[in-house]
């Protein structure tokens, strides 16, 4: 993945998760995973489309997804989730739009014009995505309820 | 000497949603995002705007504007929407009424984007996340 | 008649005064001895640790008490059958010592110390040995057998000493240069048989030890592409380690980096310059086209890929030019777009690409929009279109085997027939039908057929 692409997405992983959760963000190394990657359980996806194609996916256990849901709830005066239902999805899809975007905000203002598509989410057990043509750059973000990896595959449009 | 009379009762301020007659200030939230609503309508109501209406894309946006028109104050449209995003929304809105007060909210700080909208008719922009004070303070000023 | 008896009554007197005592074994059904002074002790081999990638005849290694010491099974090494020994069951042998080393070494049992005078013992007919006569020192009788003396100095004894016979080391060099001049793929090592002598097997063995101490600290691999440098480097290191006084094994990283820093090619990590510059400029393909792309896998910190964009540009100044530099590390790599240089390091001619800024020099923007750097790993398959030139210095031999040809392969498909490909200095691709050694020296370039 372009090396430009790389700190805006750490930059606003980092921000929006301590912003919206009043918490402690510790980032892992980042690294390459490319080929097949089992997913942790919730996943969120953004695309991205523009100058560039690729998506932004934002990985995670069930359980985990629950906390940041409530997390991100509570932290705005309203009712935390227990199990993941609408609400949860909603804050889920809005905690990665939010991330996507400022990262797109960020790599607009470097001159690298892109555009993200409204998110998806996807639950289940045993899942895993694949993308034959694409590496992805994994930014591990830890906090307390949990691991969520941030799963960037950009590629420039030949 | 002073009694207590005299002294303005913080209960009693007006709520910044309420007109000086003490009628509700109403908008219509148009999000794909069922968080954000609640979001926004939860910051809106607890100062005293009344929500008239909620849109999940730029279409039904435009729908609920013309249905709820002219008994409504303020737009707060997205622009990362399904079926027809919030710039366009906005577009059309503004045709339908030039004295629309739209405020956009979203994730998308873009330099391009927030020009594009201002210059369209939005009175105001504000970028994700959202807290209390800047979107109250935004939609107060757009409201004057 | 009184003359012969009494002759032979004194000879009979010298012929029992030892002075010569030996380590009897059977070997193959033949009764062999090794000088008892070479031999430290009698040996029960019962477990063995494997060591890959060796000649038939070493078994492997075994922890004496706390020595490693490598093992070698002499009837492999001379070519006698023998019985598989039961599993579980130990193997006989000896621990023999020479200088400062010690060896192990398996026969198929162990007889018993014998004493004889040294004069008993004859010089070697071929007749008396299924191996090779110069490691026979002499033969012997006693008590009714014929003991085969082995040499075991000669056995031992290392390339850089005198007593290498010239003709094992033309078979050497010819080996050698068979290996890399036919199409063998990378996969295939240089193969040794029993004949060549042990005294290869301990530079072999310190081979084997070396190339795993440097895939384990350094992640780097022998194949056929680093051979030829590597066994060099190895004759130099065992030299230069017995003058310290040292140990040749690789404990820790630091002494795989001491061992792998003559690897690095000319100018890493810092601007292409003299020679080197020169030569890469004038061997480019001249192609038809406007655009002209190059990949630059494993660019590091990037001073490659900016070398690259400046000489491409002097030599095609109307050309549209596209660099795909990549690296897997990404600390250098993230620093890649914006590096910064002092003046002292601009080469002579370039001063015209560079700009001013506040922390130094950086390049032009005319440069920099020509490299488009990625954090990305060389074995992702990720789309590129077709390239004319592939500049991929030290990454190959930082790739597990497997990977070396798939990577190879990868720049089969990539490169435009005509393109080129540059190496690591210390590399070289043996597939000589795909690609051809192009003469451009101190670079390593090959044109792709």
């Amino acid at each position: 993945m372009r090396v430009e692409y790389i700190n805006p997405f750490v930059e606003s992983a980092y921000s929006i998760l301590s912003e919206v959760l009043q918490t402690e963000v510790h980032r892992g190394e980042l690294y390459l995973k490319s080929a097949a990657m089992p997913m942790l359980g919730v996943a969120a996806i953004v695309g991205l489309a523009g100058d560039v194609e690729g998506r932004v996916l934002f990985d995670m256990k069930l359980e985990t997804a629950i906390a940041v849901a409530s997390g991100m709830l509570t932290n705005m005066d309203m009712e935390p989730v227990t199990t993941f239902n609408d609400m949860a999805r909603a804050t889920i899809t809005e905690l990665a739009n939010m991330i996507t975007g400022q990262a797109v905000t960020k790599l607009h203002n470097l001159g690298f014009k892109f555009d993200l598509t409204p998110p998806a989410i996807f639950k289940g057990d045993n899942m895993e995505i694949s993308d034959p043509d694409f590496e992805a750059l994994i930014v591990p973000m830890e906090i307390p309820m949990g691991k969520i990896e941030v799963n960037v595959a950009i590629r420039e449009r030949a | 000497m002073k009694t207590k009379q005299d002294f303005p009762n913080i209960n009693e301020r007006p709520a910044a949603g309420q007109r000086s007659d003490g009628t509700p200030y109403r908008v219509l939230v148009v999000d794909d995002s069922m968080f954000v609503t609640k979001q926004i309508g939860q910051i809106l109501t607890s100062e005293g705007f009344e929500i008239a209406g909620t849109a999940a894309d730029g279409q039904e946006g435009i729908d609920k504007y013309k249905e709820l028109y002219p008994n409504v104050d303020l737009v707060t449209m997205d622009i990362t929407m399904p079926k027809l995003d919030g710039v366009s929304a906005l577009e059309t809105i503004m045709k339908f009424d030039k004295n629309a007060r739209v405020v956009m909210i979203s994730a998308l700080g873009k330099q391009d984007l927030v020009k594009k909208s201002l210059l369209l008719g939005a009175k105001n922009y504000i970028v994700k996340p959202l807290d209390r004070a800047k979107v109250l303070e935004r939609i107060i000023s757009s409201l004057a | 008649m009184t003359d012969t008896v009494v002759q032979s009554e004194i000879e009979q007197v010298e012929q029992d005064v030892v002075d010569f005592k030996m380590v009897t074994f059977s070997l193959g059904g033949k009764d062999y001895g090794i000088d008892i002074m070479r031999v430290k002790e009698i040996a029960k081999f019962i477990e063995f640790t494997y060591v890959p990638n060796t000649a038939h005849y070493v078994r492997g290694v075994y922890n004496l008490r706390g020595d490693i010491i490598s093992v070698v099974d002499l009837r492999a090494f001379f070519n006698i059958p023998a019985e598989k020994t039961e599993e579980g069951r130990p193997d006989n042998g000896l621990i023999l010592r020479f200088e400062s080393n010690l060896l192990g070494v398996i026969v198929d049992s162990i007889d018993k110390v014998v004493g004889i005078s040294s004069k008993r013992v004859q010089p070697p007919h071929p007749i008396f040995g299924d191996i090779n006569i110069k490691y026979i020192s002499g033969v012997a009788d006693y008590d009714g057998n014929l003991y085969i003396i082995l040499d075991v100095d000669r056995i031992f004894r290392r390339d850089d000493e005198s007593g290498k016979g010239p003709d094992t080391m033309a078979r050497r060099r010819v080996e050698r240069a068979e290996v890399t001049a036919s199409d063998v793929p990378v996969t295939q090592r240089e193969q040794t048989d029993g004949s060549d002598g042990i005294e290869g097997s301990v530079e072999e063995t310190a081979l084997t030890f070396i190339a795993d101490g440097v895939q384990t600290f350094s992640d780097f691999y022998l194949t056929s592409i680093n051979h030829r440098w590597f066994t060099g480097r190895v004759k130099e290191w065992l030299n230069r380690r017995l003058e310290q006084g040292k140990e040749y094994q690789l404990q820790e990283k630091a002494d795989a980096d001491a061992f792998l820093s003559p690897f690095l090619s000319r100018f890493t990590g810092t601007l292409w310059r003299d020679q080197y510059a020169e030569q890469f400029g004038r061997n480019l393909p001249a192609t038809e086209s406007t655009m002209y792309n190059v990949w630059n896998p494993g660019c590091g910190s990037g001073q490659e890929s900016y070398s690259i964009a400046a000489i491409l540009k002097r030599r095609f100044p109307n050309r549209q030019i596209k660099i795909w530099a990549g690296d897997k590390d990404l600390l250098p790599i993230s620093s890649a777009p914006n590096l910064v240089f002092h003046e002292a390091e601009i080469p002579d001619g370039w001063e015209d690409f560079m700009v001013k800024g506040k922390n130094g020099l950086t390049f032009h923007s005319e440069i920099k929009e020509m490299i488009l750097f990625e954090f990305s790993d060389i074995l992702s398959v990720s789309a590129l279109p077709k390239m004319d030139i592939i500049v991929a210095r030290d990454i190959l031999s930082f790739q597990r085997k497997e990977d070396q040809e798939r990577i190879i392969e990868r720049f089969d498909e990539v490169l435009k027939p005509g393109g080129i490909l540059v190496v690591g200095d210390n590399e070289e691709i043996s597939d000589s039908k795909t690609w051809k050694p192009v003469e451009a020296h101190p670079v390593k370039m090959y044109i792709h057929r």
